[in-house]
């Protein structure tokens, strides 16, 4: 029967109610295809989710009621959707993911896993075991009104032969979370996210955090110190500052000396309010501004002088006695104090200059426990307040347009406004595609993406997905190429930033020739202990010829069956403000000798990439090259930085949306 | 690294550490440098309860040549082991640990080891490999109880 009308025959129906399926996340778009799964006649359905509920999903996460508030998401969602269909077995389990219950033994009992996931981590995880466990995967994600439903199979017939085959989530290379290079947070800002990350991360954690607090800005700070850069508290790191005649010593109103950002004996809130104000508003500006390097092709910031923009404020006595009561309980916020609610208004020089030293005085004088170890909180209002009045003052001073309170706290918070529109027709969609594999027609699947302008006349663009990438480290058989210091980076650093963090694993093994790394179950106590005393080490002088220029090393994960064949150079010289990381990891080349891996050559055409058969010989063959990467694949986890305009512009002209964060966050 | 031997052993790895045999121990040999030889393993069998051999912990090394899993590993207790199937070397003779008798490559770490186990309870008397204990196994059984629960106290369990 073809596609559409076998959609109402009385077989699918039947394949329907015994189909086992996996739904990962129960939020917002979990509990949308949650709700489309019952109500088409699912009737076994697991559903795993970590988070507990939380006031700011009620809008639009629509199975929980306030009451809910603290409780397990999979298992009030799972309890909510059972009334609806009393028979239908819905077995819920609050827990991560990537927890070792729920490995490859428990992924094979699915006959589709349905992802409704909020980060790029779980989902590359998810992959890999889908992967692994020969389990079609239908991928998910909505940012704002953008939304995407692809599908990832692998499927085989009862002979073993893979029938349907198409690109795993990470056969394209997903875009690298933004991070933003430090000179330009510290000295060169040009867009506001820049202004809101510097008030968030570095003034923020300095004023009120830790002072060791080590964010990576203050990192650069002493660094910059250490290379007797001199620069000023918040000026320049290294390398800007080289061959720089300009900042000397001398000329630095202090080195970086972060204690002056902490109040002195006995200073009054108020004065302490001005004195960091003219600090880091003008002090620290004007001496940015003898960097003049910096400025020959960019325009140069202006100081803000607080007596100009408040005459009153700058008797430090004077404060803002704040309306007397607003001292008082509750929880101390600058605008209600002065009388500044809308959060959607624009606030001028004047207003953020009042409600820097408001939030700061009100910090320091009402919280001040907390001072020396706060930690920023997008659902803090006193510290959004703080972060959005002192990132508009920077951009004030460098010419960037300021934000309304309620943008700031987008940005700051990494959010981007959900549309529980999009999470239902995304729910929708998830469960179309699962149709048609339970109708044996996964010929007919397509990658859909919501778009938030109509092309074309509609706003679902639909295309076959692509065929799987032979250059995919994941399901291929790709080198990946790490460049990377190996003299000066730290075993420690390659596991958490490479393994980790860029490449998603969660229990890396490494070996190379000599040399052994593990972690994760199943090993002995000695050998924990012998694994972690090699951490601190040196990459090139690890143990067995280590994990120097050339050394190709295999790795592996102890929970997701993923291997991958690292080939690691060596590069002493890594530009900090175009490489933040300090390394480099590159994918994209196919090895031609990937066959040679294996003693089975090259398989028959439509055959897997990379398997691994579970109960013969490691047979290695080779699926003819089928990509054709004509469409990209941008998605990300880089919520706030989908705001700026660029990516934005960017999106438009690829035509199809891209999205790939979960639903984020928020309206409360 | 990479190879077919290798990728299999660091598969045979990961599948040890995911479900290894109760008193049963593998892993790749590291020298006193943190060094590792992927292709040397040294493992350990414990003697099965309710036989002579119990209380025994036997240590033991796997050695894969770059051939395996096409080829099986050579498998060594210590020298002069006394056992009727195996060799005064230490080699073990085994029918699924030669290659033209029942080896396959399908054949895991985990199988040869309790494969081994098994063996020491209960010896194949059509495989002489050493003229002590094959000897004794033939024509005094009390003698030869006797010194293989005499052989499993020199091989205390590991500290």
């Amino acid at each position: 029967m073809a596609w559409p009308a076998a959609a109402s025959s009385a077989e699918l129906r039947d394949k329907i109610k015994t189909s086992k399926v996996l739904c990962v996340g129960a939020g917002g778009i979990g509990c949308e295809l949650l709700k489309t799964l019952v109500l088409t006649g699912f009737e076994d359905i697991e559903l795993i989710d970590m988070d507990t509920i939380e006031t700011s999903n009620l809008n639009r996460q629509f199975l929980f009621r306030r009451k809910h508030v603290g409780q397990s998401k999979a298992k009030v969602a799972a309890e909510a959707v059972q009334r609806f269909r009393p028979n239908a077995r819905i077995l819920a389990h609050q827990g991560n993911v990537k927890d070792a219950a729920f490995g490859l033994d428990f992924f094979r009992r699915f006959k589709i896993v349905l992802n409704g996931l909020d980060n790029v981590e779980a989902r590359r995880h998810v992959n890999r075991l889908c992967l692994a466990a020969r389990v079609p995967l239908i991928e998910s994600g909505t940012t704002g009104y953008l939304g995407q439903v692809t599908v990832h199979l692998r499927m085989r017939g009862a002979a073993g032969q893979v029938t349907a085959a198409t690109e795993c989530y990470e056969c394209k290379p997903a875009p690298m979370v933004k991070s933003f290079p430090v000179c330009t947070i510290r000295n060169t800002p040009d867009k506001p996210i820049h202004c809101i990350v510097w008030a968030k991360d570095l003034l923020f954690a300095r004023l009120f955090g830790r002072l060791e607090g080590a964010t990576d800005l203050d990192e650069g700070a002493e660094g910059a110190a250490g290379a007797a850069q001199g620069d000023a508290a918040l000026g320049s790191s290294g390398r800007e500052a080289d061959g720089a005649p300009g900042p000397s010593g001398e000329e630095s109103p202090a080195a970086e000396d972060l204690s002056e950002f902490l109040a002195a004996e006995g200073e009054n809130p108020s004065g302490y309010a001005a004195r960091i104000f003219r600090r880091v508003f003008c002090a620290d500006i004007e001496s940015v501004l003898k960097m003049d390097k910096l400025w020959k092709n960019r325009k140069p910031p202006m100081p803000l002088r607080l007596g100009e923009l408040l005459p009153e404020a700058g008797s430090a006595a004077s404060g803002r006695a704040s309306g007397g009561g607003a001292d008082g309980g509750g929880e101390a916020s600058a605008c209600e104090a002065l009388g500044m609610t809308d959060a959607h208004r624009l606030w001028s020089v004047e207003d953020n200059a009042q409600v820097f030293l408001e939030s700061v005085r009100l910090f320091m004088s009402q919280r001040r426990a907390e001072v020396g170890a706060a930690v920023f909180d997008k659902d803090d209002a006193l510290a959004v307040e703080f972060v959005a009045a002192a990132s508009n003052l920077r951009s004030a001073a460098y010419g960037i347009p300021m934000q309304t309170l309620f943008a700031a706290k987008g940005m700051a918070g990494n959010i981007i406004h959900a549309i529980a529109t999009t999470n239902a027709i995304v729910g929708g969609l998830i469960v179309v595609e699962a149709l048609k594999i339970l109708a044996g027609q996964p010929d007919k699947c397509k990658v859909t993406y919501v778009l938030e302008h109509q092309s074309s006349k509609r706003l679902l663009a639909t295309m076959p997905p692509d065929g799987p990438s032979r250059g995919c480290a994941v399901c291929g058989t790709a080198q990946l190429r790490l460049a990377i210091n190996t003299r000066t980076a730290t075993l420690s650093h390659l596991v958490s930033q490479v393994l980790k963090k860029r490449l998603a694993m969660n229990e890396p093994t490494i070996m190379a020739c000599g040399f052994m790394y593990e972690e994760g179950e199943g090993l002995q106590d000695d050998e924990v202990a012998a694994n972690a005393a090699l951490l601190p080490r040196v990459l090139a002088d690890l143990p067995g010829g280590g994990l120097g220029h050339g050394v190709l090393a295999v790795v592996r994960d102890q929970s997701q069956d993923v291997t991958l064949q690292l080939l690691i150079e060596h590069q002493e010289e890594w530009d900090e403000e175009m490489q933040p990381d300090g390394f480099t990891v590159d994918g994209a080349a196919p090895a031609p000798a990937a066959a040679a891996n294996g003693d089975a050559a090259a398989g028959p055409s439509g055959a897997d990439a990379a398997e691994e058969d579970d109960d013969d010989d490691l047979v290695v063959v080779v699926e003819p090259h089928a990509a054709d990467a004509k469409r990209k694949r941008a998605a990300t986890d880089e919520a706030g930085v989908e705001a700026e305009e660029g990516r934005e512009a960017a999106r438009r002209r690829r035509g199809p949306a891209d999205a790939g964060t979960g639903d984020a966050i928020l309206l409360d | 690294m990479a190879g077919v031997a290798r990728m299999r052993l660091a598969e045979e790895r990961k599948a040890w550490r995911k479900d290894k045999p109760f008193g049963f121990f593998a892993r790749p040999e590291t020298a006193p440098d943190g060094s590792a030889n992927l292709m040397r393993w040294k493992c350990s069998i414990p003697g099965r309860e309710g036989t002579d051999w119990q209380g025994g912990f036997f240590p033991l090394t796997m050695e894969f040549s770059e051939d395996y899993p096409a080829k099986p590993p050579k498998c060594k207790f210590t020298e002069k082991f006394f056992h009727p199937n195996i060799y005064p070397s230490g080699t073990v003779c085994l029918s699924i640990l030669n290659e033209e008798e029942g080896w396959r490559p399908s054949i895991t770490v985990k199988n040869i080891l309790t494969g081994i186990q098994e063996l020491l309870g209960d010896p194949n008397p059509l495989s002489p490999a050493q003229a002590d204990a094959f000897a004794l196994f033939q024509n005094n059984m009390a003698e030869y109880r006797r010194r293989v629960r005499a052989q499993a106290t020199q091989f205390p369990p590991p500290a």
